[in-house]
């Protein structure tokens, strides 16, 4: 099992309720199951800001893994640790 | 008898200034099917009309304010309009696309678009009201800030709900990157404001009564339904309501993309107190909607005690980079204080804060004084500083003067290392969108025809991950279909913030389906692709006649020369090699000319502008 920090910003934050939060992840120890845990925990207010509700498929955005850019498109599989530091960087159209 | 096409009223109005002139004339039914409306068509008009090589700030310059024929429909976001010129800042063709209501307004009063030519011997406003024009004597209003000029008006005409774009002292005085207010928002870059100060025009206020007509209401109204409902499930799109633009300036800096001290990082210390939440918390008092808009993005904020009282439409992401992190200051009420200053003066919030945090990197290598400065101590961080240069500039005292010519033109003029600081491409600063770490991005804003335009081009396709950020493979044809999706978007009168919707990679079925049922038509997608290349190939063939050519799309010295020094995009830069590949990439999937970076004959005649060969080929 691993236990990450995940750092969340704008209608994402607002969605589960606080910037940071400490999350418990198994069976995957990676970044799908990271949002696996997180939908079981958060439920339909967080699963609809990060999957197309029509397609199911997942809104591309970047994840911070520690210090390195990673995308939630390709990097589903990618590995988690304990302690690793998460940041969902969603979304950054417009301005 | 009723134009073709739906969504356009058939009618552009021309006001000559000099011979006091007012005639209406049928609008092209070729031009339209052909560039549809806003930038597309203002371009034609202005390639057609405006002589080269003429001065952006003479008679022979000409203003076309252009709608689109989906202004003033119930398609949601569809309240931006065109303003056009050749620019002083730039010196090519320019639009600069505002929202708010002045667009819907004059298709209420009866035109499609004004074009105003020559130039007034005194100050004048114009006042459209339905099908009677006046050019009025504007002398009492000459020497006020743009708003108490819109008060003033509104009192005189004596109709609130006339709507009215006004230019401040910096217009007046031909100030090189002076805007133009327009109801909530802004005509903001490129020095449009000087251009109708050059015409001794202070301001337009229009009344219209009359209604679009579409072909098919209901199809419209259900195409509206469904976009409205896309809108509001969006995630990237619901935060624009929530906090405004500066929604993202956290996720920003997390990225590493939160361009900070004249761009020499890409990471901010003092983001937390900066973010659209602190915004919200401490500011903002209301949201308002340009007309049509369901997304509400502009924010109504009050400082109301203290140095930085200030009441403000805003603040922007712009105002939050430029004023913010760009001059490393972490005082949301101060933003909301420089944001008020440049409207009160008149002047773009992009080019005067990097003209800003320029001098701030000139006064900190010893490249100015406190002798230059008057005595201000001109650090990155100093919030009195800032605002003091704000005014400086505005009204074009001691520094002020230097820095009003923005960062190409002061830099030159002062030359040493200054040169080197100046982040911008051909002459226009900037804004908060990185691009360092997204190859597309990169020549897309080097061969901008605007020079440096987030509405040239968008990041958003690398930065949220739909394609690898990292390759150079293919990033010439991504940049040319984000192109063709924010020009037809502008001549659409799509506001570029539903980004998801009408974008992002390339023009989306949205936005063929929003034209379709407003025009009437039967475009396939092909079709309207076609419209948008049409569309960029004219800009770029006034642009060649001008003289520019490829060796005008740079980038600044930074981001060829300076990799991002921290944070996770640590070491990313687009050396020149890099740039000139990528522009040879670019060129040769529009089918331009690799050597001089212009269309050529054949991609012309395909594109049914044989005209233009003999200009640039
Ligand atoms: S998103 Fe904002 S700027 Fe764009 S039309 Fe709507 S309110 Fe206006």
């Amino acid at each position: 099992m691993a236990r990450v920090s995940v750092k969340t910003f704008s209608v994402i934050r607002d969605a589960i309720g606080a910037g940071v939060i400490e999350i418990d992840v198994e069976n995957p120890e990676t970044v799908g199951g990271l949002f696996d845990a997180m939908v079981q925990k958060y439920g339909k207010p967080f699963k609809e800001k990060i999957w197309d509700p029509d397609t199911g498929e997942i809104s591309p955005f970047l994840i911070r893994l520690n210090d390195e850019i990673i995308r939630s498109t390709v990097d589903l599989d990618k590995k988690i640790s304990d302690g690793d530091k998460i940041s969902l960087i969603i979304p950054v159209g417009g301005g | 008898m009723a134009f073709k096409y739906g969504g356009y009223m058939g009618q552009m109005l021309r006001i000559n200034l000099t011979d006091k002139g007012i005639s209406k004339e049928p609008l092209r039914e070729d031009w339209a099917r052909d560039f549809v409306g806003g930038a597309g068509l203002a371009a034609r008009i202005i390639y057609e009309e405006v002589k080269p090589k003429i001065d952006p700030l003479g008679p022979e310059n000409k203003i076309v304010i252009m709608t689109a024929p989906l202004n003033g429909t119930m398609i949601p976001a569809a309240s931006r309009t065109a303003l056009c010129a050749k620019s002083p800042y730039t010196g090519s063709f320019f639009h600069s696309i505002f929202g708010g209501f002045l667009g819907p307004e004059i298709k209420f009063a009866g035109y499609d678009g004004v074009i105003i030519e020559g130039s007034a011997d005194t100050p004048v406003y114009i006042w459209i009201d339905d099908g009677s024009v006046q050019i009025r004597d504007a002398s009492h209003l000459w020497g006020k800030e743009p708003f108490e000029a819109q008060d003033i008006l509104r009192e005189e005409i004596g109709d609130e709900e006339i709507h009215i774009a006004t230019i401040g002292q910096a217009g007046e005085e031909k100030a090189p990157y002076a805007m133009i207010l327009c109801d909530i928002r802004a005509a903001g870059r490129g020095g449009m404001g000087a251009v109708m100060g050059s015409k001794n025009l202070k301001a337009i206020a229009v009344r219209g009564t009359g209604g679009v007509t579409v072909p098919n209401i209901l199809k419209v109204y259900n195409t509206a339904q469904r976009l409205n409902q896309l809108i509001s499930t969006n995630p990237a799109v619901k935060g624009l309501s929530e906090y405004g633009t500066p929604r993202m300036v956290n996720a920003l800096n997390e990225g590493g993309i939160l361009p900070t001290r004249n761009w020499q990082t890409e990471v901010f210390v003092g983001m937390k107190e900066i973010t659209g939440e602190v915004m919200k918390e401490k500011v903002v008092k209301g949201h308002r909607a340009c007309f049509g808009c369901s997304i509400n993005c502009t924010k109504y904020s009050v400082v109301s005690s203290g140095p930085y009282k200030s009441v403000i439409n805003g603040a922007d992401f712009e105002t939050i980079y430029g004023f913010g992190s760009i001059c490393e200051i972490d005082n949301i009420e101060a933003m909301c204080k420089a944001d008020e200053l440049c409207d009160y003066y008149g002047i773009d919030i992009i080019s005067t804060s990097l003209t800003i945090s320029w001098a701030m990197e000139c006064y900190e290598a010893g490249i100015f004084t406190k002798k230059d400065t008057e005595g201000i101590e001109l650090k990155f961080g100093n919030t009195d500083a800032m605002l003091l240069m704000i005014e400086k500039i505005g009204k074009q005292e001691g520094l002020g003067a230097l820095l009003a010519k923005g960062t190409r033109e002061a830099s030159r003029i002062v030359g040493k290392d200054s040169i080197r600081f100046a982040v911008q491409n051909k002459g226009m600063e900037f804004p908060g969108h990185s691009c360092r770490p997204f190859p597309a991005a990169a020549v897309g804003y080097a061969t901008g025809p605007r020079g440096a335009s987030h509405h040239d081009i968008r990041p958003t396709p690398e930065k949220i991950g739909l394609v690898d950020r990292l390759t150079l493979e293919g990033k010439g044809a991504l940049a040319a279909e984000i192109n063709h999706w924010l020009i037809l978007c502008d001549s659409m009168a799509l506001c570029h913030l539903a980004e998801p919707i009408w974008g992002p990679m390339k023009i989306s079925d949205s936005v063929v389906e929003a034209l379709n049922v407003v025009t009437g038509q039967e475009l396939g997608y092909e079709e309207v692709r076609k419209i948008a290349e049409r569309q960029w190939n004219m800009i770029r063939c006034f642009s060649a006649r001008e003289g520019f050519t490829r060796d005008d799309d740079q980038l600044p010295h930074r981001f060829t020369e300076e990799p991002i020094p921290e944070g996770p995009m640590k070491g990313s830069v687009i050396s020149k090699e890099t740039l000139e590949r990528l522009k040879d990439d670019y060129y040769a999937y529009r089918g331009w000319d690799i050597k001089t970076g212009n269309p050529t004959e054949e991609k012309l005649i395909e594109l049914g502008l044989d005209f233009a060969v003999k200009d640039v080929c």
